[in-house]
């Protein structure tokens, strides 16, 4: 407290506040007079006593250097006054300034984007009270819920934790507010989930025990602003979810939606009523339904290690019970909000991948500002050799040299934050090709800025050491006498021609990054999805979360389909369960009945349900057999299947006719159509088995509602709003939902290729560009310092063209070391990419071999300008002029 | 007793205080002829390191000081303990006492043992 307020008086001293130096010399003047007086008292001669008096006080200069640094704070003068005199200095090079701060400010922009990234998807824990005591428990495979009777185990019996929730982490539903019907998802939770997570409701109040079956629930924040205009008396009141009423208990906080942070859900109800919602949750005891998801409560004082080992053993015991069901002998352990180990692992991978191009990008700025440093410090060096003949010590210089570029380095970063805001905000727009709402927007929180304040002053102090180091240790003599004092001689490697070497041997490898997604992105362009998707449009309903029976959903759908294929400029009308390319899917493991030669493995295929036409609609072709028609829900089974799953089942075998089987039923194969993308547009050839939805619709109806197909013939977006007023006229509570072209949705699915080439490119044109001006830097320097030598060469005779060839040639000896030691780590670290490339191979021929005859003709102009200077200069007046 | 002893660190703020505590207050000279008189002039106290030590003190809130008129009407000076000085110099006090208790013990022969 009281050390605190000596700073603070100071701090003030510092600004010139507070007592002088004049009052202490006044004091000190006092001081001795008394002294002397006294002396003269006990009768010492004026003089004796004024010596004496001034040797009591022991110097009177020392005090006074004493007293001064004991009023303001010296270190912090002296580096406030460094500051002043830096800021001066990077004001007179305005342009040299500017290029710095821009290069830095990119470096840093690129990296506080990523670090955004880690810190939203890796760092940030889960929106709940106390985050780091919530554990979520998966199964053995690192992903996915628990049976019912499974998770009423982990409750009843896990010792460790002191609470434990479940929930069936995405429901669909259809809710009324004001306006249109909405199609929104939410989830159903155990009664406790709210406790266990310790979140406390804005307004109302969570689930209390008793209401597992209970029509209440909890709507999101945004939900209660958005679809309720905020009404401050919502809780208490009736609303109308998938056509039954639920009474508002409560409005969750608004930074919550879920638990994994990624599904973006909208309201909660208890358990219990889920099925009144969906019809897809009816059986609860079934031990192989694995829907329910697991967070636990740690009870406080116990160990993850503990815990682990205690719900291992619990794995154990129900897998010895129920051997048919429950095959984990061990459950994973994840904090609560942290990604599922699976995804993590890819995540983690593209993210390591792009912050290291973006800490190439960054280090590529750093040596640039770097050799503009130099450049600087070789045009100060007259400064410094003064100030070093006049006493300065090097390691004040050195300081001086430091603040200029960790200011430069904090200015980058200043504006580095500007540029990931702007960025991060694009990023987070971007239309992520999932049917599913998913919240995977980013900003730059407080962590960002700290770690861009780090990063900015440490790239600072790096790049400002070696030009700090030299300036500081200038040839005093050739400095004074206005000569190159920084050259050491016999010296030919300089520190800049290594910086420049540096600088363009990693964007030899940025460039080879880039040039594989660009090439990525033109293979994936030309990637054969399957179907037409041009004049297709897409809208999606789900008649089971408005109260629909099985057959109810069957008329409506083809009733519907009737009326759309009724309409003007509409060819043909089809229903499926999911448009490929969606990202989700159902899948199963099929094997061929009868047939000894594949009794192999079980082949996984992808499950569609259509109705009849699909495959004409979409443009699919159908290579053999016949289409659905005429199934029924009891009637014998039928299946389509496409050629990939011909050739995996059937070993290229005419399979009409044939039966494949899965876990539940059999199938006879009554056709055969064309090989399409069926999930994602990177995947290999996929099996695929498609059934009719008639017959489907009552045995697994679709989690995500059923999507109408439109062939038009004119464009395809104007149908929209007819084909929505049909659907109203058909039932005007019914919520329509992704609504969009074929080709909207085809392009959302080259969201990856796209987002990395974009981002990629971007770095690579920045890291190429800094590179260029490096190498443009460096030539301009060395002509610079050669022009007396350039003037001698001509005066004795040579020719502009061998001047020209000589610089040229200094800068693509520079350029082939760099591509030289680039090269090798491009092909290296290209394995990294491995996994986001489309259709080529990491060590892609064509990126590999275009990319140094391109870098090399990048850094010919580079050096050409200064060539063409060099070849231009007048022997007279370089002579002259030194 | 011949050689005079040095002001050990720390010593001095507590010892100015201490005086200030007991005669009131004083200008920079007369606190420093003080602390000689009180030590029964075995400290060698060099004068122009009491003034660092007084600026401290005041920083820190314990003691004030304004210029003032000294007995022979020459301008001084003047040191007097705040309120926080007051509290600071017992509980300094106390902490000295406890030290060079505990000290004393290690320095004294042992008796019993």
């Amino acid at each position: 407290m009281h050390k605190l307020r000596a700073l603070w008086v100071r701090l003030r001293g510092l600004f010139g506040s507070g007592r002088n130096d004049d009052d202490f010399a006044a004091e000190l003047e006092s001081h001795v007079a008394l002294h002397i007086e006294d002396g003269i008292r006990a009768g010492l001669s004026p003089e004796e006593s004024r010596r004496q008096a001034l040797i009591c006080l022991g110097g009177a200069e020392q005090t006074r250097q004493a007293y001064r640094e004991r009023r303001t704070l010296p270190w912090l003068e002296t580096l406030l006054r460094d500051l002043a005199y830096s800021l001066r200095t990077l004001g007179k090079h305005r342009v040299a300034t500017a290029v710095a701060i821009l290069s830095i400010g990119l470096g840093i922009g690129a990296n506080a984007t990523i670090f955004s990234m880690v810190s939203r998807f890796v760092l940030r824990p889960a929106p709940v009270g106390d985050p780091s005591s919530l554990l979520a428990v998966y199964p053995g495979s690192g992903v996915g819920g628990f049976s019912w009777p499974l998770y009423k185990n982990l409750r009843d019996q896990a010792k460790s934790f002191s609470s434990v929730a479940g929930y069936l982490p995405m429901v669909p539903a259809s809710i009324v507010g004001n306006g249109e019907p909405q199609r929104v998802w939410g989830q159903a939770v155990t009664t406790n989930f709210f406790d266990v997570a310790q979140l406390s409701m804005v307004h109302g109040r969570g689930f209390k025990s008793g209401e597992d079956h209970d029509p209440v629930v909890v709507v999101s924040a945004g939900l209660w602003q958005h679809q309720f205009r905020g009404d401050p008396e919502l809780v208490g009141k009736t609303v109308t979810i998938s056509g039954r009423a639920f009474t508002v208990v409560g409005i969750a906080p608004a930074a919550f939606h879920s638990i994994d942070q990624l599904f973006y859900g909208q309201f909660w109800v208890p358990l219990g009523s889920a099925d009144q919602l969906a019809p897809t949750f009816a059986e609860r005891n079934d031990r192989n339904a694995s829907t329910v998801w697991v967070v636990g409560r740690l009870r406080s004082g116990e160990t993850r290690t503990h815990t682990s080992a205690e719900l291992n053993a619990l794995a154990k015991r129900a897998a010895l019970s129920y051997p048919e069901t429950d095959k984990d002998d061990a459950f994973v352990l994840e904090e609560a909000g942290i990604l599922p180990p699976t995804s993590r692992g890819l995540l983690i991978i593209f993210l390591t991948a792009i912050a290291i191009v973006a800490l190439l990008v960054l280090a590529i700025a750093g040596a640039n500002v770097a050799n503009l440093q130099f450049a600087q410090a070789a045009s100060r060096q007259r400064e410094m050799a003064v100030r070093l003949a006049l006493g300065a010590t090097r390691g004040r210089l050195r300081r001086q040299m430091l603040m200029d570029s960790v200011l430069l380095g904090l200015g980058g970063g200043v504006l580095g934050v500007i540029l990931s805001v702007w960025t991060t905000r694009a990023l987070s727009a971007l239309h992520l090709p999932v049917a599913i709402p998913i919240d995977i927007g980013f900003r730059v929180d407080w962590h960002v800025q700290l770690f861009t304040f780090a990063l900015s002053v440490t790239s600072g102090l790096l790049l400002g050491v070696a030009p700090a180091w030299a300036a500081a240790r200038p040839q005093l003599a050739n400095a004074l006498k206005g000569e190159d004092a920084l050259a050491r001689p016999g010296r030919r490697i300089s520190l800049r021609n290594f910086l420049v070497v540096a600088q363009i041997a990693m964007s030899v490898v940025l460039l080879s990054i880039t040039g594989l997604f660009l090439r990525s992105l033109q293979s994936a362009a030309s990637i054969d999805i399957g179907f037409r998707a041009q004049g297709l449009l897409m809208m999606s309903v789900d008649p089971r979360v408005h109260g629909y029976t099985a057959e109810r959903t069957v008329d409506f759908l083809s009733l519907l389909q009737e009326r759309v294929a009724a309409l003007p400029g509409v060819v043909s009308a089809v229903s499926t369960d999911i448009a490929p390319l969606s990202t989700l899917g159902d899948f199963d493991s099929f094997h061929a009945i009868g047939q000894k030669s594949t009794d192999k493995e079980d082949s996984r295929a992808a499950l569609f349900t259509v109705t009849p036409g699909y495959f004409e609609t979409m443009g699919i072709p159908r290579i053999a057999g016949r289409d659905f028609g005429g199934e029924t829900a009891t009637g014998p089974k039928t299946a389509i299947v496409n050629r990939a799953f011909v050739e995996r089942v059937f070993g290229g075998a005419n399979p009409i006719g044939q039966q494949v089987a899965d876990s539940h039923a059999t199938y006879s194969i009554v056709g055969v159509a064309g090989n399409v993308k069926s999930l994602s547009l990177g995947e290999d050839l996929q099996p695929v088995l498609y059934r009719s939805l008639q017959q489907y619709i009552a045995a697994e109806p679709s989690f995500m509602g059923y999507t109408l197909v439109v062939r038009t013939s004119g464009n395809p977006a104007a149908m929209m709003e007819p084909i929505r007023r049909q659907i109203h006229a058909l039932d005007p509570a019914m919520a329509v939902f992704n609504e969009e072209t074929m080709e909207e949705h085809v392009r959302a699915a080259y969201f990856l290729p796209h987002l990395a080439a974009t981002l990629f490119g971007t770095f690579g044109f920045i890291g190429l560009v800094l590179a260029a001006v490096g190498l443009y830097g460096v030539m301009s320097y060395a002509v610079s310092r050669r022009t007396r030598e350039i003037g001698i060469r001509m005066a004795m005779g040579a020719q502009p063209g061998t001047v020209e060839r000589l610089i040229l040639r200094q800068g693509l000896v520079l350029t082939l070391i760099a591509v030289v030691l680039g090269w090798p780590a491009a092909w290296m670290l290209s394995r990294l990419a491995s996994s986001f490339l489309y259709g080529i191979q990491p060590h892609d021929v064509i990126t590999f071999s275009m990319v140094p005859p391109f870098l090399i003709s990048v850094a010919l102009v580079a050096c050409w300008i200064p060539a063409r200077r060099a070849a231009s200069i007048d022997p007279m007046r370089a002579l002259r002029t030194e | 007793m011949g050689e005079k002893s040095d002001v050990w660190q720390g010593t001095l703020a507590l010892m100015a205080l201490r005086t200030l505590e007991s005669m009131g207050p004083l200008h920079g000279y007369g606190l420093a002829r003080r602390i000689e008189q009180i030590s029964g002039d075995r400290l060698q106290l060099n004068y122009g390191t009491l003034y660092p030590a007084l600026l401290k003190l005041e920083q820190e809130g314990f003691i004030r000081s304004r210029w003032g008129l000294s007995d022979n009407n020459r301008r001084a000076k003047y040191y007097e303990l705040t309120k926080a000085g007051l509290r600071q110099v017992k509980k300094a006090a106390a902490e000295w006492e406890q030290t060079t208790a505990i000290l004393a013990r290690f320095l004294t022969p042992a008796e019993e043992a």
